[in-house]
């Protein structure tokens, strides 16, 4: 089966996961700007990140024939600092029509913070006065379900703003509906020790339905890692759902919602 | 579709690895100096035992209802 994994920091993984994903049939990812596990001291340091993103790293995932495409933005974590947030927004405009740049992400807010609040604004105002598809980083652990109800009253109250254009992602239980129900695709992040285990996954595809939902790893440089993707497929098939409802899942889904951007040429199988 | 008791026979022992390794990690905290009062008045894990609470009740809908012990309810910022 081919997969594709909406959502992957490659720039912190090794080359023997790159190795990994092709052999398990994963042909795309899309990796969102993030932390990198350290703040960067300067907006130069976010220039030379995008360049890694946007040149680097498609060349790299391409030797194992993975197809690699981006996302732009100030992270949630370091839009804290507002005015290196305002320089390094101010980075991205011209870089938008980049061949491998699927849209602005991955914004949100980290420790639902004021200023996390205005850097967010600032970048949901830059995507929609771009036309862009929006990625949303939901916060984590006991600041999640505040920080995704901030977020999803914002982004309903931009008139700009179409719902079907943007994945509020790292949903768990008691923020799926928040997403789903006013019109947003879903992401699960499967991260087991902070966010959501493949069986508790598979568990809210069960009970939320499969519709505008997007499965990820995420992985990145904490404990994490691409296996988690196929491992979650592993899990819904073994519960008895059929392959091509694991493809809707674990390759259409992901093609429909980036598919809104003319850059990605993937087609979900069967249309 | 599996039915609950082939469900239960599918996870039964991954639950009960995931309840003594919970089990081991209480005996561990309280094992280590200052561990008894810590056990008692930790909030954190005054939180635990409101959620493991919710286990047992046989209320439906267990994992959101944990997910809501854990969330932060304090107002957004203005």
């Amino acid at each position: 089966m081919k997969y594709i994994d909406p959502h992957i920091h490659c720039v912190s993984r090794t080359t023997d996961d790159y190795l990994y994903m092709a052999r398990a049939g994963v042909v795309a990812v899309s990796e969102p700007a993030f932390w990198a596990g350290f703040d960067r001291s300067s907006a130069a340091s976010f220039a030379d990140y995008f360049r890694h993103l946007l040149d680097i790293e498609p060349k790299r995932a391409a030797k194992y024939g993975i197809d690699h495409y981006a996302w732009l933005c100030i992270n949630a974590k370091e839009a804290e600092d507002v005015a290196l947030s305002r320089e390094v927004i101010k980075l991205i405009p011209p870089l938008l029509d980049h061949p491998r740049v699927l849209g602005v992400g991955e914004i949100g807010l980290n420790k639902n913070t004021r200023n996390e609040i205005t850097v967010f604004e600032e970048q949901v105002d830059l995507a929609a006065r771009h036309d862009q598809l929006i990625l949303i980083h939901t916060p984590h652990l006991e600041d999640k379900h505040k920080g995704t109800s901030i977020i999803t009253s914002i982004l309903k109250n931009d008139k700009r703003i179409r719902p079907e254009r943007v994945l509020v992602d790292h949903c768990e239980e008691h923020t799926f509906r928040l997403a789903r129900e006013n019109g947003f695709w879903a992401g699960m992040t499967i991260y087991p020790v902070t966010k959501v285990t493949p069986q508790r996954a598979v568990d809210m595809l069960e009970t939320f339905g499969t519709g505008m939902v997007c499965v990820n790893s995420a992985s990145d440089w904490g404990e994490s890692g691409p296996s988690n993707l196929t491992d979650t497929c592993l899990e819904f098939r073994r519960r008895g759902h059929s392959e091509p409802e694991a493809i809707e899942v674990f390759f259409n889904n992901p093609c429909r919602f980036f598919g809104q951007c003319p850059k990605w040429k993937i087609k979900p199988i069967g249309e | 579709m599996q039915d609950a008791q082939q469900t239960l026979d599918q996870y039964f022992l991954e639950m009960r690895w995931r309840c003594l390794s919970l089990a081991a990690d209480l005996d561990r905290v309280e094992r280590a100096p200052g561990g008894n009062a810590v056990i008692g008045s930790d909030p954190r894990l005054k939180k635990l035992r409101e959620a493991l609470g919710v286990l047992l009740e046989g209320r439906p809908n267990r994992a959101e209802q944990v997910q809501s012990i854990f969330s932060d309810k304090t107002p957004p910022p203005r």
